[in-house]
């Protein structure tokens, strides 16, 4: 799980409550979100600010443009660019002249697609665990890329210079992919299940408008979710020595949680600790390791001790 | 860019009062009205329910003028009245004149043509209800000048039908809206081509010229955008002010001398009949009607440098620049607010930068910024 770095209390309410956000869609020169649905195109701001400004018409269905855009897929096959001051689709720009997109391979509310013109990709999903890359000139299939989420991105979104995130509304599972050079996921995580979302690439957050319509905004950092137990290394603990000993914090998909203060105690098995350790809070690492040295007692005590360690959350 | 307020005159106009009411369900038998509802009670003019077919300013005047097309009690039940207002103030010049219905019109011209607006070499250019063509219209009766400039989109490839247009005849330019798009035509004199298309926000309301490259559309829920119509591209996007006061249209003109846009904001009679139409002036200005939110962007961990981020932006959401954002941290604060202040970006967007203690606490940000009214 990412960090949620913020909650609103403002509610992006859409104009007809019975038709619901369809579509997220960060824009770069708006540094703010295009958000549609079935009535009305409104900007979102991260905090919940909503100011519509234009109506849905002539069949445009809007998807992720690589720079932070909007483009419009239309029932022709073509998809349109955007104008950048209002993002209402260009009919002048066809970015896609030589390969019309029919509608099995389309955008939709749920079945999330991007396009990539400045590197000639389009990006559609066969199934629920893969995403498939299209030459935006041919049509041809240039590969998959497996990321076994099980569930349909409804957005696929920009992220940076052959990257986009394939965010999951229904379990927010997130998969950062790259579909330029290596066709694989090289991140995953996880924000909480909502209506629409997008990736802000400007600050390389995830935003995301719930059920609730609040807005709700994530870093790319993991949210502990799982303390490992403390591990020697090597297994054998001695006494006069210092034994490195280290535990492992992550999120909830298993990815390290770097940066976080892990804090350390000795508990006694119904007595006074044996032995000491060296140091009582230290810093996990960026694989989520956090390390110490655990000194046994020196007078030849035997007895029970136990290493506790904890996270403060908040 | 954005649009500032410079006045709103509400309401603009007025309707000739009958003195006196009827008890519903109206008038008796012996006393005949046409349209008897506009004196049942609490109604009581004469006139009503004033739909605007025309709108446009008039440069050689120096005067908005507005074709009314009203509902009446008197013969033939209906009236139409050019109604004149100063371009500067907006105050209703020629009222006791339209008062006693002494500046009919006719009803051919709106029922002939609509949504004129003045073009090139300052004449009055209006697409026909009843036909195709463009025509260059009478100023007063708003019906095509005999022998004047015309032109049938019809007989173009694609065959086209205008609901509005502005001309530009002297670099032979036209664009003219149907329903969702704006259509930028070039050699409108020789052999015409659409060269490219501006797709509008919602269905157009008016469409006005500016210039031989800028026009204006109002879509019928009050949103503005000005279009450079050679290149095509749109150049601002805003709305009126107070977009959620009831309104049944709008109209937009361009005071090219003080570069004024004016919006007719037609709106339903009140309920004791009365005209509630109004006339609001903007210039296009930045213009802030409201400061988000900060919104922490980066990891909220005990001692960090923490990033939050708001936006100062207009009534459409555009961004608007340069203005100064102050930021302060209300008390008990325990951390440190690390940039006090902070520039607005093009996209209204200021960053604040907040360095956390190394233990847990929580902290408010206030933000303001101070917005002159220098006009």
């Amino acid at each position: 799980m990412y960090e949620k770095t913020f909650e609103s209390t403002k509610l992006a309410l859409p104009k007809d409550s019975g038709a619901p956000w369809t579509q997220m869609i960060f824009v770069t020169p708006w540094d703010a979100f295009f958000c549609a649905n079935m009535w009305e195109w409104a900007r979102v701001f991260r905090d919940g600010t909503k100011v519509p400004y234009g109506v849905p018409s002539g069949g445009y269905t809007p998807l992720p443009r690589v720079g932070g855009y909007a483009a419009f897929y239309s029932g022709n096959g073509r998809i349109y660019g955007a104008y950048e001051i209002d993002q209402l689709p260009n009919p002048n720009e066809i970015l896609n002249p030589n390969w019309a997109i029919d509608y099995s391979h389309a955008p939709s509310s749920l079945l999330g697609a991007f396009i990539d013109d400045r590197n000639q990709r389009y990006l559609h999903q066969p199934n629920a665990n893969s995403v498939r890359v299209y030459d935006l000139g041919s049509g041809a299939v240039l590969g998959n890329i497996t990321h076994n989420a099980g569930e349909y991105f409804k957005t696929i979104a920009w992220v940076q210079h052959g990257q986009v995130a394939g965010i999951c509304s229904g379990s927010g599972k997130v998969k950062i992919m790259d579909y330029l050079f290596g066709l694989n996921v090289v991140e995953a995580g996880r924000i909480d299940p909502h209506r629409v979302a997008a990736y802000d690439s400007t600050f390389h957050v995830l935003a995301a408008i719930g059920m609730d319509n609040k807005t709700r905004v994530y870093c790319r950092e993991a949210w502990p979710f799982t303390l490992s137990n403390p591990v020697f290394e090597p297994a054998a603990v001695y006494g006069l020595k210092g034994n490195t000993v280290k535990v492992r914090l992550t999120g909830q998909e298993g990815e390290p949680c770097p940066g976080w203060w892990i804090h350390w105690e000795l508990e006694g098995g119904g007595g006074a600790p044996l032995g000491y350790l060296d140091k009582y809070v230290s810093q996990t690492d960026k694989d989520g390791w956090a390390w110490n040295l655990y000194f046994g007692p020196d007078d030849n005590a035997v007895g029970q001790t136990k290493i506790r360690t904890w996270v403060a959350l908040a | 860019m954005s649009l500032w307020c410079l006045r709103t005159v509400a309401p603009c106009m007025e309707y000739i009062d009958n003195d006196k009411c009827y008890p519903p369900p109206g008038p008796p038998p012996q006393v005949w009205f046409y349209n008897p509802k506009l004196v049942t009670c609490p109604k009581h003019f004469q006139q009503g329910e004033g739909r605007l077919s025309h709108f446009y300013y008039d440069p050689g005047a120096d005067l908005l003028r507005a074709i009314i097309i009203y509902v009446t009690t008197y013969w033939p039940g209906w009236d139409v009245q050019r109604l004149d207002f100063s371009a500067g103030t907006g105050d209703w010049v020629n009222r006791a004149d339209v008062l006693a219905r002494k500046v009919f019109v006719g009803i051919w011209g709106s029922a002939w043509t609509g949504k004129s607006t003045m073009g090139s070499f300052n004449k009055l250019y209006a697409c026909m209800n009843t036909g195709t063509p463009i025509n260059e219209v009478d100023p007063f009766t708003l019906n095509p000048v005999p022998g004047g400039w015309t032109v049938d989109p019809y007989r173009w490839n694609p065959k086209s039908i205008f609901g509005a247009a502005v001309v530009n005849r002297i670099d032979n330019y036209l664009a003219g809206v149907s329903s969702w798009t704006l259509d930028c035509w070039k050699n409108i004199g020789t052999a015409p081509e659409r060269f490219g298309q501006l797709r509008l926000p919602n269905t157009l309301g008016y469409l006005a010229y500016e210039s031989r490259n800028y026009c204006w559309i109002i879509t019928r829920d009050g949103v503005i955008c000005k279009a450079d119509y050679k290149i095509p591209r749109w150049e601002m996007i805003s709305k009126v002010q107070n977009p959620g006061l009831p309104a049944t249209d709008f109209a937009i003109a361009l005071d090219t001398k003080r570069k004024q846009i004016v919006v007719f904001r037609s709106r339903p009679d009140g309920d004791d009949g009365a005209c509630r139409h109004q006339l609001e002036f903007y210039y296009p200005m930045v213009n802030p009607a409201q400061l988000t939110q900060p919104v922490p962007v980066t990891s909220l961990k005990a001692g960090k440098r923490v990033v939050l981020v708001a936006h100062l932006i207009g009534e459409a959401g555009e961004g608007v620049t340069p203005y100064t954002v102050n930021g302060e941290l209300q008390e008990p604060v325990d951390g440190r607010l690390v940039t006090p202040f902070s520039g607005t970006e093009m996209s209204g967007r200021v960053c604040f930068q907040y360095q956390a203690p190394n233990e847990a606490c929580e902290e408010t940000l206030s933000l303001e910024t101070e917005v002159e009214e220098t006009l």
